[in-house]
């Protein structure tokens, strides 16, 4: 018999090629590109449209001076605030009843009002629906409160000129570093997570071919089930390498491109705890972590269905596990201890994307040495349980050896 | 002397779901020899073959595998054609037979080389990149029954190898079984058509009903049953009919039954003497049918000839 090694490698060369060689191999790495990209045109999209959309319209009924002192609060506030903070005001010279006037303005659907502001900057009146205080409201006495003090100031003579704040530059502040750093956790963790989300579930249906066109009886004549496994999971990690490599080499040039516009290329100043070299190693070793443990437990389930029919009902609670996973171990971000944090940390399935997301924000090196040694073992646990299942309830065997036993490792007899 | 078995299998047993598929079989296949196990579809004989593979572990019972218990460690020296078989169907037929070989611990590039070998050697050049998916499944069968020995095992097993064959691939079957068994390879093969085991084995084992029935050589088989004797004769009545076993039957216009254990002489004599008229006399040596039939009985016979049918239909 082959080591263990040699005939996973054999499983996972076949499988290897038989999924980058195929013509469906080119859409999987197709179509996340053009995912991605609508959702960005979407996403610029949809933000062009909620700039316009939510940002309410306030009618300005007020004598030519009032609406002036008021819009010109509005312009000076806006200078250093984002746009879309504000509500914009549309300046309505008043009718003889300007009471009845709100009430019209605010009924006419083609006008699309939120408030009517009308009276003077000693009363001012806010007409509106009752959510409008919430909305608008409070953001307008801002406009009203500024427009009041300029004029005051005007009435008295006296004159403000602006002043510029002197810089002083330092490299980082902490609660700057601790926010970008709890940033990149975050995005390090999604970024795992929505590759795995995409790739794992793939494992679910790997061994149905198999046992479809039979040739399950073959492997299992020839080579450990655990071979099987361990090879059929190695094969996806590369092919989801080549789906990284591109994707990943694809964004890096689209980052270059950028710089190269801006004309200069640096790595963003303020990184991960660890730094950015050993942070990109630690996520492509999490990732790998990440993707065996899920991937050897899908692999298990998927043995166990016995057709495309079990499968499609098995992706659901699969995708739900990784979700909540996610979750759980979003939530321990930049979190210093705790139950939570430890069950993050300690939880097979949630170790990888809590340990990245600890690489971003601590420097400890020592702990990521412990966590990988630990992930591994239980991707080896999971693997040797799920071939065992499979012997026990698809191949029908009796017995199935020793969970822990460690024969297989051996080489046996040759020509 | 101590003969040295290939396979040696004492008392397996094994259930499924409760239900005993097999019940202690005990074989013993000499290495060198071809080796048969017979019996009809559901006697047991794939869910043996998969417990001395190692596929699935016995309940009870042990074997071993050219010396090895478990045999998972002699698998580089096994070769394993499966009576459901299975290939990949987008590979083509040489890379197909290397990945099997590749399996047992062949390099991929021996395995290439041995592959359009066995093809060329085969008459099948033309098929070397042809996919899988391409072929007939006779053809494919061929493929992955060339899988089976492109590392050059020292033991084949083959489940119901010639089912689903046409007669010229069912020819180029049998022949290849007696070149490996030339070169010293132990063939083990489970069939359900009694005359490919005839034809091709040394030894049998005979199984029904989840048991072993018999487990010899195939001329022992046949001598459970003594040679036949068929008499035709002029004379109707005489003195010679004292000279006929008491359970001759008449058939037609002929006399059946066992030659009697003083041989043909006696009888000869006594034939000649009482005036019996020979017009036809022959001795016939019962084949490993009647065999089959007397030691697995009636009803097993009938199951293989229905098996064997539908083998046919199929």
């Amino acid at each position: 018999m082959m080591s263990l090694f040699d005939a996973a490698m054999v499983i996972a060369r076949r499988d290897f090629i038989a999924t980058v060689y195929s013509r469906s191999f080119v859409l999987f790495l197709a179509v996340p590109l053009v995912v991605f990209a609508a959702m960005v045109f979407a996403s610029a999209q949809t933000d062009e449209a909620q700039r316009s959309e939510a940002q309410p319209v306030v009618a300005l009924v007020a004598d030519t001076s009032t609406a002036q002192a008021l819009q010109s609060a509005r312009d000076r506030l806006s200078a250093g605030l984002p746009e879309r903070i504000l509500p914009r005001l549309r300046i309505v010279a008043p009718a003889e009843n300007v009471d009845v006037q709100a009430r019209r303005l605010l009924a006419d659907e083609t006008l699309g009002y939120s408030a009517v502001i009308s009276g003077t900057l000693e009363r001012p009146v806010l007409t509106g629906p009752s959510k409008v205080d919430e909305i608008v409201g409070a953001r307008l006495q801002l406009v009203v409160d500024d427009a009041r003090r300029v004029a005051a100031l005007e009435r008295a003579g006296v004159t403000v000129q602006p002043v510029a704040i002197e810089r002083v530059v330092t490299a980082q502040a902490a609660g700057n570093l601790q926010m970008i750093r709890r940033g990149i956790a975050r995005g390090s963790q999604g970024l795992i997570f929505g590759v795995t989300v995409l790739l794992a579930t793939l494992l679910l249906s790997n061994l149905a071919e198999e046992k479809s066109n039979k040739v399950i009886e073959v492997l299992a004549a020839s080579v450990p089930l655990d071979a099987v496994f361990l090879g059929k999971l190695i094969a996806m990690l590369g092919t989801s390498f080549v789906g990284l490599a591109l994707w990943g080499g694809m964004a890096a040039l689209g980052y270059l491109f950028v710089q190269v516009v801006q004309d200069w290329v640096t790595m963003p100043q303020a990184g991960p705890a660890v730094g950015w070299p050993l942070f990109v190693i630690l996520i492509l070793l999490y990732y790998g972590a990440n993707y065996m443990l899920l991937g050897a437990l899908f692999l298990g389930i998927g043995g166990q269905a016995s057709n495309i029919r079990e499968i499609q009902t098995l992706s659901m609670p699969v995708t739900m596990l990784q979700v909540a996973v996610f979750l759980v171990a979003v939530t321990v971000v930049g979190s210093e201890g705790g139950a939570l944090t430890w069950f993050a940390y300690l939880f097979p399935f949630s170790s990888p994307l809590a340990m990245v997301a600890l690489a971003s924000t601590s420097s400890s090196l020592w702990p990521h040495l412990l966590a990988l040694v630990w992930q591994l073992l239980w991707v080896v646990v999971i693997i040797r349980v799920s071939s065992r299942l499979f012997r026990l309830t698809v191949l029908k065997s009796g017995s199935a050896g020793s969970l822990f036993s460690l024969n297989f490792w051996r080489k046996g007899a040759s020509n | 002397m101590t003969v040295d078995l290939a396979i040696e299998a004492r008392g397996l047993f094994k259930s499924f779901d409760g239900k005993p598929a097999v019940r202690g079989i005990d074989i013993a296949v000499p290495r060198g020899t071809i080796y048969g196990i017979l019996g009809p579809n559901g006697a047991g004989k794939t869910t043996t073959l998969r417990m001395l593979l190692g596929i699935i572990e016995p309940d009870k019972g042990r074997r071993t595998l050219l010396g090895h218990d478990r045999p998972l460690e002699a698998a580089r020296i096994v070769g394993y054609l499966p009576e459901e078989r299975g290939l990949y169907p987008a590979m083509t037929t040489k890379e197909a037979i290397a990945f099997m070989g590749a399996l047992r611990g062949l390099p991929l590039d021996v395995g290439r080389k041995r592959a359009e070998i066995l093809l060329r050697e085969n008459g099948l050049a033309d098929y070397v990149d042809k996919p899988i998916k391409s072929l007939s499944k006779g053809m494919a069968q061929t493929i992955q029954l060339f899988g089976t020995i492109v590392h050059k095992p020292n033991l084949v097993v083959l489940d119901e190898p010639f089912s689903g064959l046409d007669a010229i691939n069912q020819g180029r079957l049998e022949h290849m079984i007696r070149d490996e068994a030339a070169s010293g390879t132990t063939v083990i093969f489970s069939t359900h058509v009694i005359h490919h085991a005839e034809r091709l084995c040394e030894r049998i084992a005979i199984i029904a009903g989840g048991q072993i029935r018999f487990e010899g050589l195939v001329s022992e088989a046949r001598d459970r049953l003594r040679p036949q004797v068929r008499l035709r004769t002029r004379a109707t009545e005489g003195a010679w009919r004292g000279s006929l076993p008491a359970d001759a039957e008449i058939i037609g216009d002929h006399w059946e039954f066992e030659l009697p254990a003083a041989g043909i002489e006696p009888l000869l004599k006594a034939l000649i003497d009482g005036g019996a008229g020979i017009e036809e006399l022959s001795i016939e040596r019962p084949g490993l049918h009647d065999a089959f039939v007397a030691i697995a009985g009636e009803a097993a016979a009938r199951e293989m000839e229905e098996s064997e049918a539908m083998g046919k239909a199929a």
